[in-house]
């Protein structure tokens, strides 16, 4: 279970989280919509231990990511997917992969690249193992960067608009392999603009907005005229996204 | 009677004064690139105190004249420490000091250039600080700073000419040696001049070579 209690989180005077509740299940697919500027990067950022928090506490399978001894458990546990992939660029594809494997888990190097280059071959990429992160397309990079993720094996996938930086060529190369991870039952927490896609894959949408989670239903829900459209601000969002 | 003319003898004479001078210019460029590496990974660990000291003694070391530093180790640690260092020892310890000053700066930005995102992805995957610097942070800064420690290491090979006026018996001190008894400075000066070139020529090229080794994986970058 990844708990995310009354979490508050202020950069200066501005307030970005303001006591967001937030519990994701095991095989759980919860996608957070919201618009820029909501919190919403910041949200994944303190699940991960990158933003202390000031207020409130998140736990990752009991362990509690403000302490520092819990947190290297903690983030074992969760793997990140990051907007503009953050690949190391001096690593080829399948180093980037085993790097924490190998480090962190103390894998040993032949069955940490066994694993990678099956990965890679999921994801369409077995070919590219040995290239690095410049020779890559942009989504060729974001799925190594699923794949860096995957290898840790965590139950917890945290993706913070993955696809923000990619056409919809791109977007799509990356979108498929998501839905398949979905269906296949890895528990995500999913940032995103893709309404569509995430109405598709989500079992929970959840919308925050200036730091404060205004609604979280089930998928269903969330989109039918008495539930999440109710609030003024989703309709208005949804009708805006839309639109573009 | 006053002997002027070159002797076969000059040539061993220059060949012992440019040993002097590649043996210093090489033990203290060791000593200075272990010492400056290491401040860097100090301030990287930022420890308190530690950290705010090494800039302050690498500023120092940085603004002032490397003559005036040998002075004051030549004259200075006999003088409060009761320690005589000898002419090599001082000159050690002063070019050291000075390049682990510069091989601090370089360090430092070579540290800072690594983007924030990549440490931030590392660190979420649970590498430790320590991982970090070893796997992604050292073999990108390395590459990063391997051009301006050549320029500096070509640089500090000629500083080490500097030593002569504590009475090193450096390769200037022989061509110094030397001119004074055959009063011939254009040649001997020449021929100084040329094997300091030649020894600075063959850092250069080194370091080019390690340079184009540590950048291979950056060679497709403008593509």
């Amino acid at each position: 279970m990844l708990n995310v209690e009354q979490v508050r989180k202020t950069f200066g005077t501005v307030t970005v989280l303001d006591g967001v509740n937030l519990a994701v299940k095991p095989g759980e697919v919860v996608s957070i919509l919201g618009s820029s500027g909501s919190g919403k990067s910041t949200l994944i950022r303190c699940i991960n231990g990158l933003e202390r928090l000031d207020g409130g506490r998140i736990t990752v399978d009991d362990f509690d990511v403000s302490k520092p001894r819990e947190l290297a458990e903690a983030r074992k546990r969760s793997g990140t997917v990051f907007q503009l992939f953050n690949l190391y660029p001096h690593m080829t594809a399948l180093q980037n992969i085993t790097l924490a494997p190998i480090e962190v888990l103390k894998r040993s190097r032949a069955e940490a690249e066994d694993e990678g280059r099956a990965l890679l071959a999921s994801v369409g990429l077995g070919d590219r193992a040995e290239a690095y992160p410049a020779q890559l397309s942009g989504g060729q990079r974001q799925r190594v960067g699923i794949c860096r993720a995957l290898a840790m094996r965590p139950r917890y996938l945290l993706l913070d608009e993955v696809t923000s930086a990619l056409d919809p060529e791109m977007t799509s190369e990356v979108l498929d392999i998501l839905a398949k991870l979905a269906s296949g039952g890895t528990t995500m927490l999913f940032v995103t603009h893709e309404i569509e896609f995430a109405r598709q894959i989500s079992d929970r949408v959840v919308f925050l907005e200036k730091g404060v989670l205004l609604v979280d239903l089930p998928t269903r829900d969330f989109f039918a005229a008495g539930g999440g459209l109710a609030q003024p601000r989703v309709a208005q969002f949804l009708s805006k996204m839309r639109k573009d | 009677m006053r002997y002027t003319e070159f002797t076969p003898y000059d040539l061993v004479l220059l060949a012992q004064g440019l040993g002097v001078t590649v043996a210093l210019f090489l033990g203290t460029s060791l000593i200075g690139l272990a010492v400056g590496t290491l401040w860097g990974i100090v301030r990287y660990y930022r420890v308190p105190g530690l950290t705010q000291i090494i800039t302050f003694v690498a500023e120092l070391l940085k603004n002032s004249p490397v003559l005036v530093q040998l002075f004051l180790v030549f004259f200075g640690f006999p003088a409060f420490f009761h320690l005589d260092l000898g002419p090599v020892g001082a000159a050690v310890i002063t070019l050291s000091a000075n390049t682990a000053a510069f091989v601090y700066v370089i360090a430092v930005s070579a540290i800072e250039s690594i983007g924030r995102d990549q440490i931030e992805a590392a660190r979420v995957f649970g590498l430790s600080r320590w991982q970090v610097l070893r796997h992604v942070i050292a073999p990108q800064a390395a590459a990063f700073s391997i051009g301006p420690l050549t320029a500096l290491l070509v640089n500090q090979l000629q500083v080490t000419s500097l030593i002569s006026v504590i009475g090193v018996m450096d390769l200037s001190k022989i061509g110094a040696t030397l001119n004074l008894r055959t009063l011939k400075p254009f040649v001997v000066w020449s021929v100084v001049g040329l094997l300091y070139y030649l020894a600075a020529k063959l850092v250069a090229t080194l370091g080019a070579r390690i340079e184009r080794r540590l950048r291979a994986h950056t060679a497709f970058r403008g593509l």
